[in-house]
């Protein structure tokens, strides 16, 4: 039973009927539900930062081809390649004039972008790939100016700027259409729906992709308790071995190799011995710290942490243990 | 890593096709001999303590039978049991530069019904998983609408909701394989798919509620992680079924799924549903940004290249079994698979035995839900005989699946996306399954 005394029940019951019977909503015009705060013109500027083929969007501003070419090789090329060639699985931005229909088409920039306006506006939301918003609108043009170029778009001495934009003319402008599928009729066929001695197999390629987690299961496919106690303290043996070694290269995937890997910003290459000589000699602690709290050099700048401020300090120690024993 | 040699690893696995049909006692003893033969990998000896032991089974009382267990929120938030731990996402590595801008896959062979737990859907950055602080977090609402807003994710959530289940499909699955096979497990050949229940406002809601001028067309949405995603969608679909969503099954968004809100375009290829979303703009022209222009375009074998190719087609594959589920016995075995279509429910399948010669008609099981995973299921006596295993779904628009072959002759092979055709199992004798194209 509720221990209530009747004054506080009482009020209960009338706080209950004043509220419990709110009004039916019927209409819905704008502005109905009142949520939100108005987005100011200030606001909205900030953030409004696409760009449309017809120049809606596009910020005052100008660019030279020669000014891109500065920023590219700094900013750019270690992933793009110096000529826009994609370095290992960057994406390639210039050539491939001519390959849409072929075999392997290359699908850069100047082969299939069908409007610049989509190369600057990319360029300014999300490059370079570490450090997005980061490029002001005349680096943007000038950025924009130099890919242009390397594509056979614009002469050298182009300066591209808001009012010659949208005179830019993409090769491969009129190279696309609305989709119109569905494509294809299968009738569902039931029964003799092809001769039996016409199937051939085209084998799988074997051994590219990652299948240890398929034999290991199969494998061990009766469990019982004490398999998993052994599993368990075979895999905690397992872990301290090659913890430091893992631990020190996933970190280094997800955080280091996107400038570590190509060399970007100044960082010393992964592997390379040259690069690394130097910073060896400070010594390996030096090193650690550097990591940790960030370094500003000759070359270049070390964030600290990589820029990820959410990785322990034994993880960065593990990182930088495995780029050093990578060196060759 | 452990790793058998290619020598071992044949060698196990004759040594457990021939120990298949032996009685439970004969085997283990036979496995553990076979398993000593290949003594010196770790994998091995530790394979040999698991088998060993039957402390657990009956006439015997299992140690966790005996003893107390845990209490009450002793794991606050619950884990799955530390026995499905390989019940995990996985990439692979060399399809992307970098995983800040790459994928991972559904472990699908896993699954079970159709809702794919929240931290098993697959993963697709442009520039990396970004921490959101969802009170720091705005959804503006801007261009051609009468009053401009920015929400809050406390204003969002007071729009009325709405909860579905539909899937959500990168239209990149099964791409590898337009010139052939390259993967060799359903996971990295079906696993940028998942399918959940989503629980968020009707976009249409919040454009009435700013209110649109006659003249919209298309909406821009756009991410707030590095890569700023963005993406045109025409104002049919805007105000047809798409949803701005916070909750998936039934808690908030996982950040990996765009923590606090994104939009969600059921049926439609993955990367319409813009995650972390922060703008959505209103205008009269699709924008042309990067990802449907140089990237989610269909090239097709002239040259041309198809666009706004938004609906992932009818499409099915068989689960069960598969490279990673073989058939370890030979008897009755329950056939599995799961199909769906972004046109709208799976009304049909049907499972060929021998390559497309002849098919049977398969039953769904469960849940049959527009644009959602389906699953359907067939009874079978295998007796070790060699099968070339299909599955092809039909909906309800009449759509059926087609062959690679009849995809091939309109698209040719550098189409990469929408490669929705029929997959081929190998059956082999010894119950092994592997990933086969038919010519």
């Amino acid at each position: 039973m509720f221990n209530w005394d009747n004054k506080k029940l009482s009020k209960a019951i009338l706080f209950i009927s004043i509220f419990a019977t709110p009004q039916i909503v019927w209409s819905q015009d704008a502005g109905y539900y009142g949520l939100g705060e108005p987005a100011t013109k200030s606001e909205i500027a900030g953030w409004d930062i696409d760009v449309r083929p017809d120049g809606q969007g596009l910020p005052e501003g100008s660019g030279s081809v020669s000014h891109g070419e500065e920023l590219y090789d700094a900013k750019c090329a270690s992933c793009h390649g110096a000529f826009g060639e994609g370095e290992g699985r960057w994406p390639k931005l210039a050539g491939g004039m001519g390959t849409l229909n072929k075999a392997k088409p290359d699908k850069t920039v100047g082969s299939y972008w069908p409007y610049a306006s989509t190369l600057w506006d990319y360029i300014h939301r999300a490059m370079p790939f570490t450090a997005p918003q980061s490029l002001t609108a005349d680096e943007t043009y000038s950025l924009t100016a130099y890919v242009l170029y390397l594509n056979g778009i614009v002469e050298e001495d182009f300066e591209l700027t808001h009012d010659n934009f949208t005179q830019i003319e993409m090769p491969n402008k009129d190279g696309f259409y609305v989709d119109d599928r569905p494509d294809v009729k299968n009738p569902a066929c039931m029964e003799n729906c092809k001769d039996p001695k016409t199937i051939k197999i085209t084998s799988a390629i074997k051994g590219i992709t990652p299948l240890d987690h398929v034999s290991q299961k199969q494998k061990s496919n009766k469990k019982n308790s004490s398999e998993h106690d052994a599993q368990n303290s075979n895999k905690q043996e397992e872990l301290s071995k090659e913890s430091s070694i893992n631990i020190g290269r996933d970190i280094y995937g997800n955080s280091c190799a996107i400038c570590h890997g190509q060399g970007v910003a100044g960082a010393p290459k992964f592997g390379e011995k040259l690069a690394w000589e130097s910073r060896i000699t400070k010594g390996l602690e030096i090193l650690k710290q550097h990591a940790l709290e960030g370094y500003t050099g000759e070359s270049g700048v070390m964030p600290a942490k990589g820029g990820n401020p959410s990785l322990t300090e034994q993880e960065i120690n593990a990182a930088v243990s495995y780029m050093i024993e990578s060196i060759h | 890593m452990k790793k058998l040699s290619g020598n071992t690893k044949d060698l196990l696995r004759e040594i457990k096709a021939e120990a298949a049909d032996m009685p439970v006692l004969e085997r283990r003893n036979f496995l553990l001999r076979g398993l000593q033969l290949t003594a010196g990998t770790a994998f091995a000896m530790s394979a040999a303590r698991v088998m060993a032991s039957d402390s657990s089974l009956p006439p015997n009382v299992p140690i966790w039978t005996k003893s107390l267990g845990r209490g009450v929120v002793s794991e606050p938030y619950g884990k799955p049991s530390r026995y499905e731990d390989d019940v995990i996402r996985r990439t692979v590595s060399w399809l992307t530069a970098t995983p800040q801008s790459s994928i991972s896959m559904t472990p699908i062979h896993e699954m079970k019904g159709i809702i794919t737990p929240s931290g098993l859907v697959f993963e697709r950055y442009h520039a990396g998983l970004p921490d959101v602080n969802p009170d720091e977090h705005r959804l503006m609402i801007h261009g051609m609408v009468k009053n401009p807003i920015t929400l809050t994710m406390e204003d969002l959530m007071r729009f009325p909701s709405e909860s579905v289940i539909h899937f959500l499909e990168c239209p990149a699955n099964g791409g590898m394989e337009w010139h052939g096979t390259q993967m060799e497990a359903l996971q990295f050949t079906h696993g940028m798919l998942s399918c959940c229940e989503w629980t968020g406002v009707k976009l249409s809601t919040i454009l009435d509620e700013v209110g649109i001028s006659p003249d919209a067309k298309w909406v821009l949405a756009e991410g707030a992680d590095g890569a700023t995603m963005t993406r045109s969608i025409p104002i049919e679909k805007a105000l047809d079924d798409t949803l701005v969503v916070y909750a998936q099954n039934g808690e908030k968004l996982r950040p990996e799924q765009g923590y606090p809100v994104r939009l969600f375009n059921p049926g439609w290829e993955g990367n319409t549903s813009i995650k972390w979303l922060r703008r959505l703009e209103v205008g009269d022209k699709p924008w042309y940004q990067r990802e449907e222009t140089s990237k989610y375009t269909d090239l097709m074998p002239d040259g041309k290249a198809r666009k706004f190719s938004f609906i992932q087609e009818g499409n099915s594959v068989i689960t069960s079994p598969c490279p990673e589920r073989p058939m370890l016995k030979k008897g009755v075995h329950e056939l599995e698979g799961i199909a769906w279509s972004g046109r709208g429910t799976i009304k049909r399948v049907d499972v060929s035995f021998d390559g497309g010669v002849s098919w049977r008609q398969a039953k769904l099981k469960g849940l049959v839900l527009p644009k959602a995973i389906t699953r359907f299921s067939l009874e079978i006596n295998w007796q070790g005989e060699p099968l070339l295993l299909q599955s092809r779904s039909i909906d309800d628009s009449g759509y059926v699946q087609p062959t690679l072959a009849q995809l091939k002759s309109v698209r040719g092979s550098n189409s990469i996306y929408h490669k929705n055709s029929i997959h081929t199992w190998k059956l082999d004798t010894d119950g092994t399954v592997s990933n086969v194209q038919l010519g």
